[in-house]
């Protein structure tokens, strides 16, 4: 079914590299020229504040913000098994704690205390929130974080110092150079090509190893000698972080926070898009909050004429993305990468056999 | 029942005693010794404990046998307020049976019956197949509560309908110390406590309820001695999802019908389950009463003093966590 | 006893496996009308899973199974059940929630089967008489497994599986269970799983050993008591 090993240690370094990392370096090549690419194909500047490059950039940057809050989440969900209903939580806390030192303090100053202060006080948060509660077993782990997100999202949302329900904009507190959207842009594609690198450096190391171990029978890991809470601790406060990170671009982007960053929603979407893409792996998450996060923006602009009338089938997209997801539940159990990664070998023996002369190929 | 005062029990039950004690001792200071006010007060913690338990208790016992957590059971009781509201509502309707009396009936029993047929359906169709994969059916519940809250909004629409159509109960006022207080708040707080004595009952006392306990502890044994457990697993779930349903269509009346009732109230049931212990029955009819007396307090409260209505909304919550911090399975759960 | 040729239960070639591991690779076993038919070997070698495979619990992937006459593999457990065959599991698991009553009521098939049956049980385990009310989890281990027989008694079975009923009990208790035992075996055919030699050699009239998932050696219990070699080289040290 393999390539025999051989053949592979016959190139040279770079063919290897280019080999196995080719369509990681192809898509980091597509995202760095996509400005460009789009106000070519428009004939817009990729930079200033306006135009079809600019609005593109921006829309990319959501999807990318979704598939680094997707990633976050698969790496407890999906790498270490632990069901979290919280993760908005750490999503919101970026989008604040970066709001309110920008608006307290202004300019460069405030973006760089905020950022600093959301990294530390989500890792305070995800250690406080770990030690008090992995000890609760699955489904009560599940509703504690679920109780604390909530908590949050009502507290915000009533609190008038915050803007109870609006919220409030960052425009005029945040420095020139962000209100960019090109640097922006730039940001978010290094942070989430750092991100997507350093999750799967991390998933490769004995960490990792430990990681999937607990995953795949925490009292075994235990019985072998890993203190498997603090490796747990490990992972819900480092995809804490991410989701920190996560959440402070987000807010740059809007140039405003608002209570609904720790809405369930802001769990729920990454756990679909998780289960949709593919549960533990590295390019489902991303490929399902991408494909997803694009289709519903594709629906809720679409009008459909049908004789006279005009439906509006945009109200349908909460309905249309359920029955997808039931879907690949159903018949997809491993999402869209991980049935991919089950059948490709398949796939591609019974390709072969309709190839002339690779029939013969065995191994 | 012997499992609640069983001796192994005590501590818990002294635990229980003192925050019903605090609940009750708090309200009193709050209300200023107000009997009638303290009495208001308790009332409606009450009423909203039986309807949290008409939620948490279907949550609780599919979550028991069948280790679903079924996160659409606060769906179900939005819809079975939806459909009471409409069958009261409906020109149609109030033409055809012009007893306001007996288009009530007729709602409640559209609900229930809505209610069955939609549990039916679910956990034919979208759980029985995932019965080896529990988290996907976690998420699974997950995603049909979000389907059904759209699906409502497509034929409700987003703003809440209050209830205009009176019947006979509902105008109905009695009063205690001098405040008055609906009757028929008063009766869905003793159908309350009758539905948690009658499903104490049939799980007490017939065979039913003896399998139901038995596959709680391991269904596949149950299923080895003779038993179609998954025929059990449907009959609960259906149970549970139009008890859930039934809950909506009497709390119409007066709460109306609205998008968010039913994530607020599987919140409360959440919270009421997991405080009273996952897959206890006594633990959660307590613990409903107990998050629907702590809300009512709360709510005097912050109204009275912090003039912060949010308090009452974070009350389940903050009494979940702190209850699991202190006892990782709840108040009545098994380690 | 053993000289009935007809066989209630006869397992052709099973193999079973749980989730992609491949269990049982091989067992046939066939169990005479009337006997007690003991299965051995060692720790893991799929000794409850055979027993498994039989009630449905683990359904074989291929092979055959039939019970009087009839193929039950591929039917569901409680389908498999109400053909008359009553299950004991290892580790004694009775209901630790329900009464004693209630671990009995629950195993009823029909109405009134308790009833019936109520005289032979406690005439059999005269403990559970006097302990009928109590919490299944209060029992001491040798009651439970006491239970968990008697509640394979309350229907009519013609065959019981009967798993390491001897596990972790002190040996007057396993001498009144091999008595029990004995003495339902006169209406009841049995299949029962043992490593205690001593019990195994003393109720069964036939043997199957079991050996890393397949089986090995079957025969007459009298002639295997003789046999040095087969239990060394298949149950180490008797
Ligand atoms: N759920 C499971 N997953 C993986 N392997 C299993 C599982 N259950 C049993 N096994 C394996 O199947 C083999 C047979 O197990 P089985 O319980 O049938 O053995 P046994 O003969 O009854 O042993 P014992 O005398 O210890 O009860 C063992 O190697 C066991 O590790
Ligand atoms: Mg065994």
């Amino acid at each position: 079914m393999q390539t025999p090993a051989t053949s592979i240690q016959q190139k040279p370094a770079w063919r290897r590299t280019l080999d196995t990392n080719g369509v990681f370096l192809l898509w980091t090549a597509f995202l760095l020229i996509f400005p460009f690419l789009v106000g070519a194909i428009s004939g817009t500047s990729p930079t200033g504040r306006r135009g079809e490059s600019v609005f593109q950039q921006g829309v990319m940057i959501e999807y990318l913000t979704y598939a680094m809050l997707a990633m976050s989440y698969n790496l407890i969900f999906g790498f270490t098994g632990v069901i979290s209903f919280g993760h908005a939580l750490f999503f919101g806390a970026g989008g604040y704690i970066l709001g309110g030192a920008a608006r307290a303090l202004g300019g460069e100053t405030g973006v760089i205390v905020g950022v600093v202060l959301a990294i530390v006080a989500s890792t305070g948060l995800g250690l406080l929130i770990g030690i008090v509660s992995l000890r609760l077993k699955g489904v009560y782990y599940a509703m504690f974080t679920l109780a604390v997100a909530e908590m949050f999202y009502i507290f915000f949302r009533r609190n008038p110092e915050t803007g109870s329900e609006d919220g409030f904009g960052l425009g005029s507190s945040l420095p020139e150079l962000l209100g960019q959207r090109i640097v922006l842009f730039y940001l978010t594609v290094i942070l989430f090509i750092l991100m997507f690198l350093f999750i799967r450096r991390l998933m490769f190391s004995p960490t990792g190893a430990v990681l999937l171990g607990i995953r795949e029978n925490e009292n075994r890991a235990k019985t072998v000698g890993y203190n498997t809470l603090r490796y747990k601790l490990f992972a819900i406060t480092l995809a804490g972080v991410l989701a920190t990170i996560t959440g402070m671009l987000y807010a740059l982007l809007n140039r405003k926070v608002g209570p609904e960053m720790f809405f369930v929603n802001f769990t729920v979407n990454p756990l679909l898009h998780t289960i949709v893409g593919g549960i533990g792996t590295f390019i489902g998450p991303i490929l399902g909050a991408v494909g997803l996060s694009w289709l519903e923006r594709t629906i809720r602009s679409t009008v459909l004429t049908v004789g006279e009338s005009q439906i509006n089938i945009g109200q349908w997209w909460a309905i249309i993305l359920g029955v997808i997801f039931v879907a690949v539940v159903l018949i997809f159990p491993y999402g869209v990468v991980g049935t991919w990664n089950r059948a490709a070998p398949h796939i591609r023996k019974w390709i072969s056999r309709f190839l002339p002369g690779r029939n013969a190929e065995s191994g | 029942m012997e499992g609640i005062f069983a001796p192994e029990r005590r501590s818990t039950l002294i635990a229980v005693l003192i925050i019903f004690v605090g609940l009750l001792g708090f309200s009193f200071l709050t209300t200023g010794a107000d009997m009638a006010q303290l009495s208001i007060t308790l009332l409606s913690g009450l009423l909203q404990g039986m309807l949290l338990f008409l939620v948490a208790s279907g949550l609780s016992i599919i979550f028991g046998l069948m280790d679903v957590l079924n996160f659409a059971q606060g769906a179900f009781f939005m819809i079975g307020a939806y459909i009471g509201w409409e069958i009261q509502h409906a020109p149609n309707l109030m033409k055809a049976i012009p007893d306001p009396n007996l288009r009530f009936l007729v709602g409640i029993a559209g609900a229930v019956i809505v209610g069955a047929v939609l549990g039916a359906g679910l956990e034919r169709g979208l759980l029985r197949p995932l019965y080896a994969r529990p988290i996907f059916q976690l998420v699974a519940t997950f995603g049909v509560s979000l389907i059904a809250l759209e699906v409502v909004k497509l034929i409700w629409g987003t703003a809440p309908r209050s209830w205009t159509e009176d019947f006979t109960l509902s105008s109905g006022e009695f009063s205690l110390f001098g405040q008055f207080f609906s009757t028929y708040r008063l009766v869905v707080i003793v159908v309350g406590v009758l539905l948690i004595v009658g499903i104490a009952v049939l799980l007490k006392r017939t065979r039913i309820g003896i399998t139901i306990r038995a596959g709680v502890e391991d269904s596949s044994m149950v299923e080895a001695l003779g038993i179609n457990v998954r025929l059990v697993f449907t009959g609960v779930f259906v149970l549970g999802c139009a008890v859930a349903s039934f809950g909506g269509v009497i709390a119409a009346p007066f709460l109306g019908a609205s998008n968010a009732m039913g994530a607020e109230f599987l919140l409360g049931a959440i919270a009421a389950v997991v405080l009273g212990g996952l897959g206890s029955y006594e633990g959660t009819a307590i613990a409903s009463l107990m998050v629907g007396i702590a809300k009512a307090v709360v709510a005097k409260f912050s109204v009275q003093y912090l003039n912060q209505p949010v308090w009452e909304s974070l009350t389940p919550m903050i009494l979940m966590a702190a209850i699991l911090l202190l006892r990782p399975s709840g108040l009545f759960g098994k380690e | 006893m053993t000289t009935n040729p007809e066989l209630i239960l006869e397992v052709a070639e099973i193999h079973t496996f749980i989730g992609q591991f491949h269990i049982l690779e091989g067992v046939s076993v066939s169990v005479p009308q009337g006997s007690i038919t003991v299965l051995l070997g060692r720790n893991g070698a799929g000794k409850t899973t055979t027993l498994k495979s039989i009630m449905g619990l683990t359904p074989p992937r291929s092979g055959t199974i039939t019970f009087g006459g009839r193929r039950i593999e591929g039917k569901r457990p409680f389908d498999v059940a109400k053909m008359g065959i009553g299950y004991v599991p290892e580790h004694r698991a009775i209901f630790k929630e329900l009464s004693v009553k209630e671990n009995l009521q629950i195993a009823e098939r029909a109405r009134g089967d308790l009833n019936q049956r109520a005289d032979f049980i406690f005439e059999l385990f005269p403990d559970l008489k006097r302990l009928y009310g109590l919490g299944g989890g209060k029992l001491s281990g040798g009651q439970q497994q006491m239970l968990a027989i008697a509640r394979a008694l309350v229907p009519d079975n013609r065959l019981l599986l009967i798993d390491e009923p001897s596990e972790g009990l002190a040996p007057v208790i396993i001498e009144s269970l091999i008595q029990a035992i004995r003495r339902l075996a006169q209406n009841t055919t049995v299949l029962l799983v043992e490593q205690n030699f001593r019990m195994a050699s003393q109720l069964a009239d036939r043997y199957i050993i079991i050996d890393d998932g397949k089986s090995v050696k079957t025969g007459e219990m009298s002639t295997l008591i003789k046999d040095e070699a087969t239990i060394q080289k298949y149950l180490g040290a008797a």
